[in-house]
């Protein structure tokens, strides 16, 4: 079953753009052109992706084509290899096999699984971290500072980072994401370890600044409910390969427990279980 | 559980317990129940501290002491904290010279007065290479230890985003091993006065260790009293110059703040 999806993938993947379009809906994207502070996002394309660690296959032969500003989600079972694939996209990890080519403007930026901030610097010194080189100290501040407020932690810019709950610990940490503008945001599963409902603002948060921006956006997560909720594009990913390619046509902004997110998360479930889907 | 102290009784508090007991020590003295040869009382001592200090004699072996100490703990904190962080960072480094390192530490210090006696008599440079040699070890290993044990995770982050590799050093790694290289000051501190003293007092024509020895001949004893008064203070400064440098260099550390 899974080689069928398999093949019927690689078709797609390999042929022209009539079979994105075919994938991907004709609904209007609501990303409002982001006054001042958008950047065209990054895209992606994969050709024969593949790696492996100590002679196993991590990734094994992923064709993908990602377009840019396009929000996809990654979920699997956990060692399925979602998170090389996204560090392979980002070139934190050369690949074995094959290539990653990334076109258009923008840094590439990641959000992790933890927070991963400077202890011993302020919120708004973090922040800036993300900015890079070459920018000057007064404009490193004002750009910091509105990257803070935009994740409403403005009046946080002093304190350590010590002093945050998790929450705000992981929106500072998505403030230095997006203080450079960049093209494409990789989160790897940055919310795994929120509570409920912060996750959720937090999902709310990722998308409205994702509609805002334009930038790529790249999830992997485990949570199949928080990919049927934020992405575009849903990617299962089983024994390195993409085994499931679906498109999320349901309009933005979504209500949690809508019918059609509930049946594709369904059917994304019934898959990763290898249960017989009911679609 | 029980409420702290506020202002300055939070302050004075520490100081009751000394104070008590050089108020009942001066008591005791002072009615005959401590002989005056085995221990004077305080008042004596503070007498002879006074005595000393009008002649100049306190303040110069003050001083001598003083910048042996600093001396020493200058160029052997300066080496081990230059060895830690290359043992810390490098692996060719650290395979070259930890084995050694470690099996010098192995030998206590003050062993080799002999030795550095038939090298350098007893002028400055055998007490700076004894106390320098004392304060090394725990600089060395607390930095080393320090940049080792830097969040990897920490790091990653840094070169994602774009750090050089000295943007890197100055902003993730050192802060990072601070907390441990405090540890190796304050007990490179211990070891400087302690190495200091028993240098002093065996081969030394000046200084406060010799102050004391010179003492003993002559028996003053208010005099070698005076000079382990002035070590347990200079020990409690030391001490508290390191706590005021950490509370300002690791303020976000919630187990230094306040």
């Amino acid at each position: 079953m899974i080689a069928t999806a398999l093949r019927r993938f690689d078709d797609l993947a390999h042929a022209p753009s009539a079979g994105t379009e075919d994938r991907t809906p004709a609904r209007p994207l609501h990303r409002a052109p982001a006054p001042g502070t958008g950047t065209a996002g990054l895209s992606v394309a994969l050709r024969g992706l593949g790696k492996a660690f100590g002679g196993r296959p991590v990734i094994d032969g992923i064709d993908l084509r990602i377009r840019a500003g396009e929000f996809v989600a990654v979920v699997g079972r956990s060692g399925c290899g979602k998170s090389t694939l996204l560090r392979l996209i980002l070139g934190l990890e050369a690949p074995g096999r094959g290539e990653v080519a990334v076109d258009g403007a923008g840094p590439r930026r990641i959000m992790f699984q933890e927070p991963r901030l400077l202890p011993w610097a302020s919120v708004l010194d973090n922040v800036a971290v993300g900015l890079g080189r070459g920018v000057t100290k007064a404009e490193r501040r004002q750009r910091a500072g509105a990257a803070l407020a935009a994740v409403g932690l403005a009046d946080k810019a002093g304190a350590w980072p010590a002093t945050l709950s998790g929450g705000q610990r992981q929106r500072v940490a998505l403030a230095r994401a997006l203080v450079s503008g960049p093209g494409l945001l990789a989160l790897d599963e940055p919310l795994g370890a929120l509570d409920a409902l912060t996750r959720i603002e937090m999902q709310d948060m990722i998308e409205g600044l994702w509609v805002e921006q334009g930038f790529t956006a790249l999830l992997v997560t485990h949570d199949v409910a928080e990919a049927v909720a934020l992405a575009d594009r849903i990617l299962v990913i089983e024994d390195g390969r993409v085994a499931l390619d679906l498109a999320v046509p349901v309009a933005r902004p979504r209500r949690r427990g809508d019918a059609g997110l509930a049946a594709l998360e369904g059917r994304i479930l019934d898959h990763l279980l290898g249960r017989p889907s009911h679609a | 559980m029980s409420q702290p102290l506020s202002g300055a009784g939070a302050r004075l508090t520490p100081w009751l317990l000394p104070l008590a007991v050089v108020a009942l020590w001066q008591v005791a003295g002072s009615a005959g129940l401590i002989p005056g040869t085995v221990m004077p009382t305080p008042a004596e001592v503070a007498e002879a501290g006074w005595r000393l200090g009008r002649t100049g004699e306190l303040w110069t072996n003050l001083g001598v002491s003083f910048l042996r100490a600093l001396g020493g703990l200058l160029v052997g904190g300066g080496i081990g904290f230059a060895l830690g962080l290359a043992n810390g960072l490098s692996r060719t480094s650290d395979v070259l010279t930890n084995t050694t390192v470690q099996m010098i530490r192995n030998v206590p210090h003050l062993s080799l007065i002999p030795l550095v006696i038939l090298w350098f008599g007893i002028g400055e440079e055998a007490k700076l290479f004894l106390v320098a040699l004392g304060v090394f070890f725990p600089i060395y290993a607390n930095t080393h230890h320090g940049i080792r044990s830097v969040d990897p995770h920490l790091v990653e982050m840094g070169s994602v985003y774009g750090m050089s590799r000295t943007t890197l050093f100055l902003r993730v790694v050192l802060p990072g091993a601070l907390p441990a290289i405090f540890v190796g000051l304050r007990y490179a501190l211990g070891i400087m006065w302690l190495t200091l003293i028993v240098a002093e007092t065996i081969s030394a024509s000046s200084g406060l260790g010799y102050m004391a020895m010179q003492a003993r001949e002559f028996m003053l004893v208010d005099v070698v009293v005076l000079a382990i008064a002035i070590y347990a203070l200079l020990g409690k400064v030391a001490d508290a110059l390191t706590r005021g440098l950490e509370r300002r260099c690791l303020a976000w550390n919630p187990a230094y703040a306040g």
